[in-house]
């Protein structure tokens, strides 16, 4: 009994342990961005929050901060749509056609770099040009489409079509049916679905890293430039504002439809 | 009405269906052509069908080295990953509802902060004048410090970091099918923990053991942020050389041909898993 006891609290250490080595990344970056010095050291130097006003004050930052920001909303708006309407028909009408089904999320299987090489490729094959904003915007439009449609797909298959037929038969046309009884039915996943595409396109990393030029550097882009060559505490002030504002949405999806609903979307 | 409403309203998966042929499916087909084209002097490339890319690229043995490297921690990610990630599965998997979301939060949560933030984390804990060299110094275990990245240790705790929760939710998926009234019946028929676990829990998990570590090894093999991040280009791997030749050279052809022959050196692996995998199952099934 007591062995059994002690195996368990060694488990259970186990667990946390490691929870605290998947958290401790994301810990340490806020506590960097109040910390006086340029390195975080034992014993503390002491707070400051010179590395916001570093932030603030910093150009290339607040552009690509606020150029982000623009481009995960409007790929969010465009991957709502069309990853919906590609998920009422797959499930409605195609259920079984798992070729069309693995197609729509097919950007997920291949990894993002290679994509981003063979969209570059292919953008001068077509004459958009290697770094258009168009570019950049379908890129991150490919990428994040399948989130959508995997969540709304998730919920969908669950949905009891009678009701809407019902709503039909009583009179209502299938806009109406459609809006009125549908739409409030799948909200769950169509909200996951916007979060994970905001989030996904907002943090996006090897798509931009090819896509993005001149006056179209996003911020995942802007901060890499600069770990890339020296270590620079403004990181972790533009990482802390990042980490709350993708914490933000989560706590009001968790408050709208709940976690579970993303985890369930996000493996089907 | 009624006539419309039962033919297939095709348009829905249209603009979708577009966007991945045309940008996705096409541009890979692309490269495919691209890495059959002469590397052009002013241009890109040349149209000039050619083998050339492939057989400099297989006749250099720094890139069958690179090559050998990127594959290798490919696949001690996957291990660690897996290994970390079981408990953690099955702690989720037979926690009840409430600890249940926020354990996933706990879980999720990583995912959701972008790839550059979390290397950057990873560095103030790991630089040379990082958090834990400060401790090691401040406690005398290593008066030196301990080179704990720009080098292969931490690029893989940085890949481990980032994959572990892709596991970790292939592993619950699986681990949740099974009923834990099996494991209770084998206990209480005299086998031990450790019995029902490997006789029991283990073997109905592989499905999801299967699909974890065919996720993650494809991930890792591909990732870019943190081996340049936390290697500091002193740990090259192929995604790393593709970027290098294709930006920095302006070689697309070659770009190309080292991609296709990543694609093709995993797809191998794949393969030799799926074999053994196989074997695996048949040796636990009774």
């Amino acid at each position: 009994m007591r062995r059994r006891r002690l195996a368990r609290a060694a488990f259970l250490a186990l667990i946390t342990l490691l929870y605290v080595f998947l958290i401790a990344p994301i810990v340490i970056v806020v506590v960097a961005s109040l910390n006086a010095g340029r390195f975080l050291v034992f014993p503390p130097e002491g707070l400051s929050l010179q590395w916001y006003v570093k932030f603030m004050n910093s150009g290339p930052f607040v552009r690509s901060f606020f150029f982000s920001l623009r481009l995960a909303a409007l790929t969010t708006v465009i991957t709502t749509v069309i990853g919906t309407a590609a998920a009422l028909y797959v499930i409605r009408h195609a259920r079984r056609n798992n070729a069309l089904r693995m197609l729509l999320v097919a950007p997920l299987q291949l990894p993002g770099i290679m994509t981003s090489l063979a969209l570059l490729i292919f953008y001068y094959a077509i004459g958009l040009g290697g770094t258009s904003y168009l570019g950049l915007l379908i890129g991150h439009v490919v990428v994040c489409m399948p989130y959508v449609f995997l969540t709304v797909a998730a919920v969908l298959y669950n949905f009891d079509r009678s009701l809407e037929e019902a709503a039909r038969s009583l009179g209502a046309g299938s806009v109406t049916a459609f809006r009125r009884i549908t739409l409030p039915i799948i909200k769950g996943g169509v909200i996951a679905g916007a979060v994970f595409s905001f989030i996904t396109s907002f943090d996006q990393f090897p798509i931009s890293l090819l896509l993005s030029g001149v006056g179209t550097t996003t911020l995942p882009i802007q901060v890499f430039d600069y770990l890339r060559f020296s270590f620079d505490p403004t990181a972790a002030a533009v990482g802390t504002v990042n980490i709350l504002i993708t914490l933000g949405v989560v706590i009001m999806t968790e408050r709208l439809v709940g976690l579970e609903s993303l985890y369930v979307g996000g493996r089907q | 009405m009624r006539a419309r409403s039962s033919r297939r309203p095709w348009f829905l998966v249209v603009p979708a269906l577009a966007l991945v042929v045309v940008f996705f499916v096409l541009p890979y087909a692309n490269l495919l052509v691209m890495s059959f084209f002469m590397p052009g002097k002013a241009e890109p490339y040349d149209a000039i069908p050619t083998l050339g890319n492939y057989t400099s690229a297989l006749g250099d043995s720094f890139q069958w080295w690179i090559l050998w490297r990127t594959l290798k921690l490919g696949f001690l990610t996957t291990l660690f990953t897996l290994v970390l990630g079981y408990p953690l599965a099955y702690n989720l998997a037979r926690a009840g509802s409430k600890v249940k979301g926020m354990l996933l939060v706990l879980l999720l949560s990583p995912l959701l902060v972008g790839v550059v933030i979390r290397s950057f984390g990873w560095m103030v804990l790991l630089a040379d004048n990082g958090l834990i060299n400060s401790l090691v110094k401040h406690w005398g275990l290593a008066p030196h410090g301990l080179k704990l990245m720009y080098n292969e240790f931490g690029v893989l705790v940085g890949t481990v970091h980032i994959y572990l929760p892709f596991m970790v939710l292939s592993l619950s998926g699986a681990l949740q099918n099974i009923p834990p009234d099996l494991e209770l019946a084998s206990r209480s028929l005299g086998a031990s923990f450790i019995q029902a676990f490997w006789r029991i829990v283990f073997p109905l998990s592989l499905p999801g053991v299967f699909a974890g570590c065919l996720l993650v090894f494809v991930l890792a093999v591909s990732s870019y942020v943190i081996p340049v991040l936390l290697g500091g280009f002193k740990v090259i791997t192929t995604p790393l050389l593709v970027v290098q030749t294709a930006v920095d050279v302006h070689n697309w052809p070659g770009a190309a041909a080292q991609a296709v022959i990543l694609f093709a050196a995993s797809l191998a692996c794949i393969g030799l898993y799926f074999k053994l995998m196989n074997r695996a199952m048949r040796g636990l099934s009774p």
